[in-house]
């Protein structure tokens, strides 16, 4: 016990005689601090302008502090919620159900690739590898889905596309390598269990943390998605959040005809909370991903360490 | 017990054997229906578009077929027995167009300052974050500024609008300081700043993980014994941690250079805000060939396009491999 104490502290000791001068130590954290600055700013700029008054914001710009406050651009989005509303609503079914496909299909197309029993791994592995290598490009892919899947102008298209990837199963193999001793898979065998039991009822169970990685970023993925919508989809009522706002962002004319489809909106045009209501657009798109972000943060660190493996 | 072991030891030579044993092809069966919705996705988004690069050497336009024919699809029917062949026209053309210079220039030349700057950047932050004292504030330093990461480029050029609007902050500070507003949205000579910027800003956290990853699994007696022998911190940063990050900053940048052509569509689409007057500093190939895309039916002409960026990108992947495996054989991808 007073071996182990003493060991501690010798270690602490070196440690201490190789640490940073405090100069230097104060001098790199304020840099750091300057920089987590510069990334939060901007996002505290547009959260501080969605909760500006309109007329302040017109008057007196963009700034670190309201001028004056209020609320209007949220209840209005709210309210009337159609247009972001539905957005909202599409953007959660696709994120959820391609979350799911991405489990289901990447968690089962990684197991057998990770087996040595398997006899045409390598031809499995080389078939999902090879689509990171070479795609035949945006036109192609434009129009297959167009013309020959059919999922064109439909929620499909807005998940289906991103629900699979070969770098999340390069990603899953190697956690079922690295995870699960192949010992645990035989002496399921030996008690009898078939293949699709031993993965269910021991296999995935272990590899708990592995399916979490893959599944936020495709979580995130899909939620950030905006090119696949602005390709496949041209009806209102498919467009996800990113491409609402992108199109808000674009046009004041959008808001101008949401208006007036309301009708009764439509001679209070100009008192329309235009600036403030784009910004809080953009403030509910990104609230969920910023108020998530500290619990799956740790797992995509694992993830991106795990990818870099070769596996 | 013993039996179990004796069990075990026949199976695992059952296993060895060449033979398809009963057991086998039960087991196989069920590794094959288990890659089933995999190989649905991969099949459907990745091989199905495979065959429609020909696209990219016919004039496209959409016929329909005669009604005996045996295979009613629109598309299948134009492309591959309707339209005519054009060999490589739609490819002399995009090439002969003035436009292609601007667009390659773009597309490598902010890739290039992308990985140099991104590159320097990402390695000080993961060494600074590691050398730090405090090793609480490291982490939420490190988990702060890898946020960016996460928020979609829309979202970004709703950041960047708020600032270089005509009422944005910029604007704000330059009328308080007495000095001329600026259209940032009609000036094309700040946008490669901004786009430098804005890639910096939302990459900068996500690179340095593996850099962080790997300075972790430095052996610190190295540093402690460079310490006894009175190196400073900055000689123990040039000559014990630069030298063993180099294979991973080796591999990294080959990797980079292998999607040198692909641009970040996001970014360079949704940044300038639909801006006219940025499009020479905006235009990178994938822009080029969604703009290509959907300004009429000039499919064949974008579809080249596309072929010539997949394939000029399959090319480089394989020969950065080639290169990294002659290097170092053990860090190639394959």
């Amino acid at each position: 016990m007073a071996e182990n104490t003493k060991k501690i502290k010798v270690v602490k000791k070196d440690k201490d005689m190789n640490a940073l001068s405090p100069t230097a130590n104060a001098l790199l954290n304020i840099l750091l601090i300057v920089a987590v600055v510069i990334t939060v700013i901007p996002l505290w700029v547009i959260i501080v302008a969605s909760f500006t008054n309109e007329q302040a914001l017109q008057t007196y710009g963009y700034g670190f502090w309201p001028q004056e406050w209020s609320i209007r651009a949220y209840t209005y989005l709210f309210s009337r919620g159609s247009v972001i509303g539905t957005a909202y609503k599409n953007t959660i079914i696709a994120t959820i159900v391609g979350t799911l496909l991405c489990l289901c299909s990447v968690g089962l197309y990684a197991y057998p690739i990770s087996r040595r029993d398997f006899r045409w791994r390598n031809f499995f592995t080389f078939l999902s590898f090879f689509t990171m290598l070479f795609n035949a490009g945006t036109v192609a892919f434009y129009v297959v889905c167009r013309q020959i899947l059919g999922i064109g102008n439909s929620l499909w298209a807005l998940f289906l596309p991103l629900s699979f990837s070969a770098y999340w199963v390069i990603i899953m193999r190697t956690f079922y390598q690295s995870n699960v001793p192949e010992a645990v898979i035989e002496s399921a065998r030996i008690d009898g269990a078939g293949e699709w039991r031993t993965l269910l009822q021991i296999v995935l169970p272990l590899a708990v943390p592995g399916l979490a990685t893959v599944a936020l970023f495709a979580a995130i993925g899909i939620w950030n998605n905006f090119f696949n919508c602005m390709l496949l989809v041209d009806e209102a009522k498919y467009y996800n959040l990113q491409y609402t706002i992108y199109q808000t962002l674009n046009s004041i004319r959008f808001l101008k005809e949401m208006a007036a489809s309301v009708g009764s909106l439509a001679t209070q045009i100009a008192d329309l909370p235009s600036e403030t209501f784009r910004m809080s657009m953009a403030v509910v798109t990104v609230g969920p991903i910023c108020l998530a972000y500290p619990f799956f943060q740790k797992y995509f660190v694992k993830g991106l360490t795990i990818g870099a493996v070769k596996g | 017990m013993a039996a179990k072991t004796a069990l075990s030891s026949g199976t695992t030579k059952a296993l060895k054997h060449d033979k398809w044993g009963s057991g086998e092809v039960k087991r196989h069966i069920a590794f094959l229906t288990m890659l089933l919705p995999g190989l649905a996705f991969l099949l459907c988004f990745s091989y199905l578009p495979m065959p429609a690069i020909i696209l990219a050497f016919k004039r496209y336009s959409l016929a329909k077929p005669p009604k005996d024919f045996w295979i009613q699809n629109k598309f299948i029917y134009s492309l591959f027995i309707d339209n005519p062949w054009v060999a490589l026209n739609n490819f002399k053309f995009i090439f002969q167009s003035p436009d292609a210079w601007t667009v390659v220039r773009n597309t490598v030349g902010y890739n290039l300052v992308f990985m140099s700057l991104g590159l320097v950047m990402s390695v000080s932050l993961a060494i600074i974050i590691n050398e730090l004292n405090n090793r609480i504030a490291a982490k939420v330093y490190h988990t702060i500024l890898f946020l960016p990461y996460f928020i979609s480029w829309i979202v970004v050029a709703y950041l960047v609008y708020a600032f270089v609007s005509a009422k944005g902050v910029f604007n704000q500070i330059f009328t308080s300081l007495g000095m001329p507003t600026v259209n940032f949205y009609s000036e094309p000579k700040y946008w490669p700043f901004i786009f430098v910027f804005c890639n910096m800003w939302k990459y900068t956290g996500n690179n340095s993980i593996i850099y962080l990853a790997t300075l972790s699994g430095f052996d610190q007696e190295l540093y402690e014994a460079a310490a006894i022998d009175g190196a400073g911190k900055w000689q123990q940063i040039r000559h014990i941690t630069l030298p063993q990050l180099v294979p991973t900053i080796v591999l990294l940048q080959i990797l980079a250079v292998g999607r040198i052509f692909n641009g970040d569509f996001d970014m360079f689409y949704s940044l300038p805000n639909g801006s006219g007057p940025l499009k020479n500093v905006s235009t990178t190939l994938d822009v080029y060939v969604y703009n290509t895309m959907k300004t009429g039916a000039q499919l064949g002409l974008a579809s080249a396009a596309a072929f010539f960026q997949s394939l000029v990108g399959f090319v480089l992947v394989l020969t950065t491999n080639l290169i990294v495996r002659r290097v170092s054989p053990e860090m190639a991808m394959f």
